[in-house]
């Protein structure tokens, strides 16, 4: 098949060679396949001397909930994280896919993964695909040229800003960051606002929900919290295996069964309890 | 001869507006309840009336607002208008509480939904009644919902998260006035079909204040907005 990728490398554009078997397919009956997505809510807040990026932890299929506590911020590079919004195979392998490819890049260059690298190289890949790659990403990261956030769309499109949010939810966070943002916060100002703008999503819009996840990026390297908050806990655990209490049930009486003569004896001392 | 249009066999349904009002966001406080909309009637994408008042007072305790299609809003604040006139008629001091303003509306968006020709408006009641504060929504369906908390178009997305985690019930009115102008200043920043001049409105127990329209202050220079981090790199 070496010839056809000549002939389209050669040829340039758009490859539209699949355009009349889909509208046959589609004239025979042929239905796409529904996806998971993640109705989400995701946020970036820059704040001096890095950045921080939270996320809901809920993903649905179509009005029920997939996932429970799924994990929508990827890693990148141990400098860059990645919040995804969109179809939740699309985000998971994309964002390994570019995983793997700037960690080759960083073993061939032994160079540390720039944030301007990642737009250029995950537009490049979205943009051919005209938007159907459904993923809706926001990158965040500290490299050489200082804290950066930006959103890429599926269909390709960038953009650079202090504060973003994108998936379902987003016009709720964004109603909290617009409200709330300002120039020059701490580390602590940007992890409490991130976390509000997604409580806002999770408790006003019915595809975000469960618990907040956050990271923050700043030069000393990437700070994970997982579930940092929970809203749904469950109230009560069954223990399993379930230990029951010591010397609880007082003992009366003890016996004793000998396997060889299969005989089983009464012994007269009390019973002492081995857990 | 029949001047009813309904029977003239050449009957125009409402199907999508011409000129517009935008959000409306109305909160309940301690002592009354308190309206904000903005002063700008769009047609279509264009800013078109910059400086309209949208606050109805309908009767000594009641106000009235909507967002959607201003003409069916016009139409409204004098059906409304009536009903409060023609019980001066009966000359016996009883006037509909805001209640009944509130149900007639949603009888009568009812009524003129299953014409399949609907007032197209998301209408915003708000009174004080014998001691009681009074806020309902009337959907362009006839839906009625009465609330401690009212927010119609891009509000509802935008301002919920706001108002529920900076209001309660029993704020002050300053404090319930402020959540609103936050409210505004974000709608401002993010719908596109918003205005910075708002006009407030309140009604406690000494009746309807209507207040001068104000502006809202918005900040659209961050840093991060004005230095881009891609930008500085391209020019390097």
């Amino acid at each position: 098949m070496q010839y056809l990728d000549n002939y389209l490398q050669f040829k340039g554009g758009y490859d539209y060679t699949n355009v009349k078997r889909n509208e046959l397919m589609k004239a025979q009956g042929f239905k796409e396949m529904p996806f998971t997505k993640t109705g989400t809510t995701i946020v970036g807040v820059l704040f001096d001397g890095g950045v921080v990026m939270a996320a809901d932890t809920r993903a649905t299929a179509g009005a029920t909930v997939a996932d429970k506590n799924c994990e929508k911020l990827h890693v990148l590079a141990p400098n860059i994280w990645a919040a995804g919004a969109g179809t939740a195979a699309d985000l998971h392998h994309q964002c390994a896919h570019f995983n793997a490819k700037l960690k080759l890049q960083r073993l061939n260059l032994n160079r540390q993964s720039r944030v301007n690298e990642v737009i250029t190289k995950l537009t490049s890949k979205l943009f051919p695909y005209r938007g159907h790659i459904g993923v809706a990403l926001i990158i965040g990261g500290i490299d050489s040229n200082g804290p950066q956030l930006a959103s890429v769309s599926p269909y390709g499109n960038y953009v650079y800003h202090p504060f973003q949010s994108m998936g379902s939810g987003s016009l709720a966070a964004l109603g909290i960051l617009e409200a709330k943002f300002q120039d020059g916060l701490t580390k602590q100002q940007a992890i409490d606002l991130a976390i509000e703008a997604i409580e806002a999503g999770i408790f006003h819009d019915m595809g975000s929900g469960s618990n907040v996840d956050v990271v923050a990026i700043t030069k000393d390297g990437a700070d994970y919290k997982r579930n940092i908050r929970s809203y749904n806990a469950k109230s009560y655990q069954k223990q399993i295996p379930y230990h029951f209490p010591v010397n609880n049930t007082p003992a009366l009486k003890k016996y004793q069964f000998d396997i060889e003569k299969q005989e089983l004896t009464e012994v007269g001392q009390e019973m002492e309890i081995i857990e | 001869m029949i001047f009813n249009s309904e029977l003239s066999g050449q009957q125009q349904h409402t199907t999508s507006p011409v000129v517009t009002g935008g959000s409306v966001i109305a909160l309940v406080y301690k002592g009354g309840v308190v309206i904000g909309t903005d002063t700008l009637c769009s047609y279509g994408s264009m800013a078109a009336f910059k400086n309209v008042e949208k606050i109805a007072q309908v009767s000594k305790n009641t106000l009235y607002v909507s967002s959607g299609e201003f003409s069916d809003f016009q139409q409204v604040v004098k059906e409304l208008a009536k009903i409060d006139r023609s019980a001066l008629q009966y000359d016996d001091g009883v006037h509909p509480s805001p209640r009944d303003y509130g149900n007639f509306l949603a009888r009568l968006s009812y009524k003129k939904r299953c014409k399949i020709n609907p007032l197209y408006l998301q209408n915003v009641i708000a009174g004080f009644h014998n001691g009681e504060r009074y806020l309902a929504l009337v959907d362009i369906y006839g839906t009625y919902l009465e609330s401690n908390f009212v927010t119609t178009g891009f509000a509802s997305y935008f301002c919920k998260a706001i108002i529920s985690n900076y209001w309660n019930e029993n704020c002050t009115l300053d404090q319930a006035k402020q959540v609103i102008r936050e409210c505004f200043k974000v709608l401002f920043c993010r719908d596109c079909r918003a205005h910075d001049m708002i006009q407030l409105g309140y009604v406690d127990e000494q009746g309807v204040h209507i207040e001068q329209a104000e502006r809202v202050e918005t900040k659209w220079d961050f840093n991060g907005f004005k230095t881009r981090a891609n930008e500085k790199l391209h020019t390097q």
